[in-house]
């Protein structure tokens, strides 16, 4: 089992660690639903260094991954961010990721889950001048995300963070450390993303704790992650996408650009654009109190018309929530459908995504 | 660290306090803890008839679906309903509020199966 440069951190701040996509991950601290309550109103950090940072630097990057991706790399400016997806030749998905660039490299987030078959893939298509970096042994990455994120990295920082737009990045001085911040997240909060070395993890992680307590500022875990992004209404790769989802079945259709000349997947996602009869990801709120569970069958007129595929309780929403794939017909906004738990019914409505909004 | 007094343990982590041949019935405080943040508890109705170590509902943390095994088998008398609108209080109370049901005992045998606090301390050490 694989470590972050964080794992002491987690051990002394009393976290309990599960395991998560080969490595040791703090689940939670206090509790998942105080750190989601903490992020939601005030902050909360995450350590994310389990996810895979790759650097690709040439003067090809740019057309090689628009043909490996659905979204567009090349058109992307220094400073820039953007969300992607790499898809097979069938239009599933290979993994959701971002797009930083910087101004002489790239940089390639990618799921910790996915991060051995994506650097299988990326090296095996490289291709003109192209060369890439594996990054995951010395990178770390923590996240701090909640309302008052701007007020406590300020302070920190040789640069305004106020000045950073959403989904765009900048070097700055972190902690008295390197840093690339983005203005990136996962959790439906404004908030920032820190890129550093994995030797500066552990300092960086210290100061903003500290520096935030008087924010309200706690450590955050996996469990706070994963209610914080259903309800902001964002896939998580092996619930609303897999090899045998494709980014239109989870509603991602916006960052596919058909426009490009070819890409990886284009034909077969036109194919399911075309027919417009594919299954697809929708958000249900539920009635009643027990929560829906991934695998639990969706009902309609006593047909099965669906699976769970992510499901919560909603603090934010203050109903029970989740997403399931369904059959097309049943995914109007307010189709009231059942999802079956434990051999009975419960009541459930189609809802637009996201739950969650922030004001 | 010591159990409270007069309970008897499963190795599900159940407690059972006995009453006559009224067992009332939760889960202990290694299992609030390990589960986190209780958000859903599903009881057995009230009339039905359990066995000793049988399936007699759900506990659901935020991340997990946890199923409940009673300790000891006889007719559900009462469960505990005000957990429906408040299950946080098996976290805050797992040996009081947090209760979950009673059981009329069928056979005062059952009793003999079960932990007493220091062999279900000891269990625990054994589990970590």
């Amino acid at each position: 089992m694989k470590r972050t440069p964080l794992y002491s951190e987690h051990v002394a701040l009393g976290a309990r660690m599960v395991p998560f996509a080969g490595f040791e991950m703090p689940v939670q601290y206090a509790g998942i639903l105080q750190e989601h309550g903490a992020v939601r109103h005030r902050a909360g950090l995450f350590d994310l260094s389990h996810m895979a940072q790759f650097e690709l630097r040439g003067e090809d990057v740019g057309p090689w991954a628009d043909a490996l991706t659905v979204n567009l790399v090349s058109t992307m400016k220094p400073g820039g961010a953007r969300y992607n997806l790499f898809c097979n030749e069938s239009g599933g998905t290979h993994d959701d990721v971002i797009f930083y660039r910087l101004d002489d490299r790239w940089l390639l987030v990618c799921n910790a889950s996915n991060a051995d078959k994506m650097w299988a893939l990326l090296t095996q298509r490289r291709s003109g001048d192209v060369a890439l970096t594996d990054r995951r042994a010395d990178s770390a990455l923590i996240a701090l995300q909640g309302p008052r994120s701007i007020e406590i990295l300020g302070p920190l920082v040789d640069r305004d963070p106020a000045a950073l737009r959403y989904y765009s990045s900048a070097r700055m001085t972190a902690c008295s450390r390197p840093a690339l911040v983005a203005r990136t997240g996962y959790t439906g909060e404004d908030g920032f993303e820190l890129f550093i070395a994995a030797g500066d993890a552990a300092a960086v992680w210290r100061r903003l704790l500290e520096a935030g307590r008087t924010a309200g500022l706690e450590p955050a875990g996996l469990g706070a992650r994963d209610v914080l992004r259903l309800e902001a209404g964002m896939p998580l790769y092996g619930h609303e996408l897999e090899e045998d989802i494709s980014p239109l079945q989870a509603g991602l259709g916006w960052a596919v650009k058909f426009e490009k000349p070819r890409f990886t997947g284009k034909t077969a996602l036109e194919r399911q654009r075309d027919a417009d009869s594919y299954p697809r990801i929708a958000g249900l709120v539920m009635s009643g109190k027990a929560p829906a569970r991934p695998g639990y069958e969706v009902v309609h007129g006593g047909a099965v018309v669906g699976e769970v595929r992510s499901g919560s309780v909603g603090p934010s929403v203050g109903r029970n929530i989740a997403t399931a794939l369904l059959r097309p017909d049943v995914t109007q906004p307010g189709a009231r459908l059942s999802i079956r738990i434990r051999g009975v019914e419960h009541e459930a409505e189609v809802v637009k995504l996201p739950f969650y909004k922030r004001a | 660290m010591a159990q409270p007094s007069g309970l008897l343990f499963s190795k599900e982590h159940e407690w059972v306090k006995f009453d006559g041949d009224v067992a009332t019935v939760g889960i202990s405080n290694y299992a609030q803890e390990s589960l986190g943040d209780i958000v859903y508890v599903e009881l057995p109705r009230v009339g039905s008839a359990v066995k000793q170590f049988g399936n007699s509902g759900v506990v659901e943390s935020v991340k997990a679906v946890s199923d409940l095994f009673t300790p000891v088998g006889g007719e559900i008398i009462e469960v505990n309903g005000s957990l429906e609108d408040e299950p946080a209080k098996v976290n805050r109370d797992p040996f009081g509020e947090g209760w979950l049901f009673k059981v009329k005992v069928a056979d005062a045998k059952d009793r003999e199966k079960l932990l007493s606090g220091d062999q279900y301390d000891a269990f625990i050490a054994e589990q970590k």
